[in-house]
């Protein structure tokens, strides 16, 4: 038994790494680089954002924040019924989360591309943001 | 007795990891570390093999695990706390399963070869395990839905997330294991009250944290 451990342990590890290292290429050669953040379908610049949304300040459990507001930015790119669907706000990192309709209305966009919300956990402050899918 | 001194072993070395998670963890972040990678390769897994080799008792580093992230829920210096409590109590949980088929004389690791594969296999495992499970879990506490897709497509970015902390993983584990060979025995007049001591003073400078920042 002792033996068989003895081979297997370091067969794991060695697939451990190959496993991390794989993802690791895999991850650099498909990491999306773009200046622009589509929403619903429509590309965006971070500038067109802010002239479209209202700004306004949130607290968060890091301090203040200010951004657009991402409840007015829905409303004004011409979503109707927002309460209908579901929101994926995706980083170029590959990291994403989806949020209702009552998450999305407390939210805001900095210029820095980045999501904060007051009320929930950090995992929902998606950085580098360059697409919120409607669904 | 046994179970009484594990349970001493259990808040001490879990209120430590926890200490180190919140005072030193947060240090290494204002630095620009990558704190979790080192936290996991590093901390965890010297405080889990440590108590291990010490205890040698089956279930002890879940309790740490508990201990811990219950001690991390006092940060007061990063907004998530409980995102890395779920992830610490995950970890815990993790060591014990990967641990499991590993004997309490730790026969089968002699080798250096044997150790650095287990630190390798512990910490990525750990560290990939923590990460997976707070993605699940913290959308749910937060009282927001819980979607697979978002974790699925994120499934390379955290595989590949846990590279480093197995490779410092594999380069610790032969250093903890020199623990092995220390002898220390307390009396229990000694014993508990040092364990208490430290266990009462982790708690106090954290909270204390919690409470003056």
């Amino acid at each position: 038994m002792i033996m068989g451990k003895e081979k297997i342990i370091p067969i794991l590890a060695l697939i451990v790494i190959l496993i991390s290292g794989t993802s690791t290429a895999y991850i650099y050669i498909t990491q999306t680089e773009k200046d622009t953040i589509a929403i619903n379908g429509e590309e965006y610049t971070i500038e067109q954002l802010f002239y479209i949304g209202k700004i306004i300040t949130i607290q968060t459990t890091e301090g203040e924040k200010t951004g657009i507001s991402l409840e007015d930015l829905i409303l004004k790119i011409g979503i109707s019924c927002p309460t209908c669907f579901e929101y994926t706000i995706k980083g170029n990192d590959g990291y994403e989360k989806t949020v209702s309709w009552d998450i999305l209305n407390t939210g805001i966009l900095t210029d820095l591309y980045r999501v904060y919300f007051p009320d929930t956990p950090k995992a929902f402050w998606v950085r580098d943001i360059i697409e919120i899918e409607v669904k | 007795m046994k179970n009484i001194k594990a349970l001493a072993g259990i808040l001490l070395f879990g209120s430590l990891w926890g200490f180190s998670e919140v005072i030193i963890g947060s240090a290494i972040q204002d630095i620009g570390l990558p704190s979790g990678i080192i936290m996991t390769g590093v901390f965890a897994i010297a405080f889990l093999v440590v108590s291990r080799i010490i205890y040698r008792q089956p279930g002890m580093q879940f309790g740490m695990g508990l201990v811990a992230g219950g001690l991390r829920l006092f940060n007061p210096f990063i907004g998530c706390h409980l995102c890395s409590a779920i992830a610490i109590m995950a970890e815990g949980a993790i060591f014990e399963l990967i641990w499991y088929k590993i004997s309490f004389d730790f026969s089968e690791l002699k080798s250096n070869i044997m150790k650095s594969s287990m630190g390798i296999i512990s910490a990525y495992f750990l560290y990939i395990g923590g990460y997976i499970v707070t993605q699940i879990l913290t959308p749910i506490a937060a009282g927001a839905n819980f979607y697979i897709e978002n974790l699925i497509v994120f499934m390379p970015r955290i595989l590949s997330s846990g590279l480093f902390a197995a490779i410092i993983g594999g380069a610790i584990l032969p250093i903890v294991f020199l623990a092995k060979d220390i002898k220390i025995t307390l009396k229990d007049r000694i014993y508990y009250p040092t364990t208490i001591g430290i266990t009462i003073l982790c708690w106090f400078i954290v909270v204390g944290n919690w409470f003056f920042t």
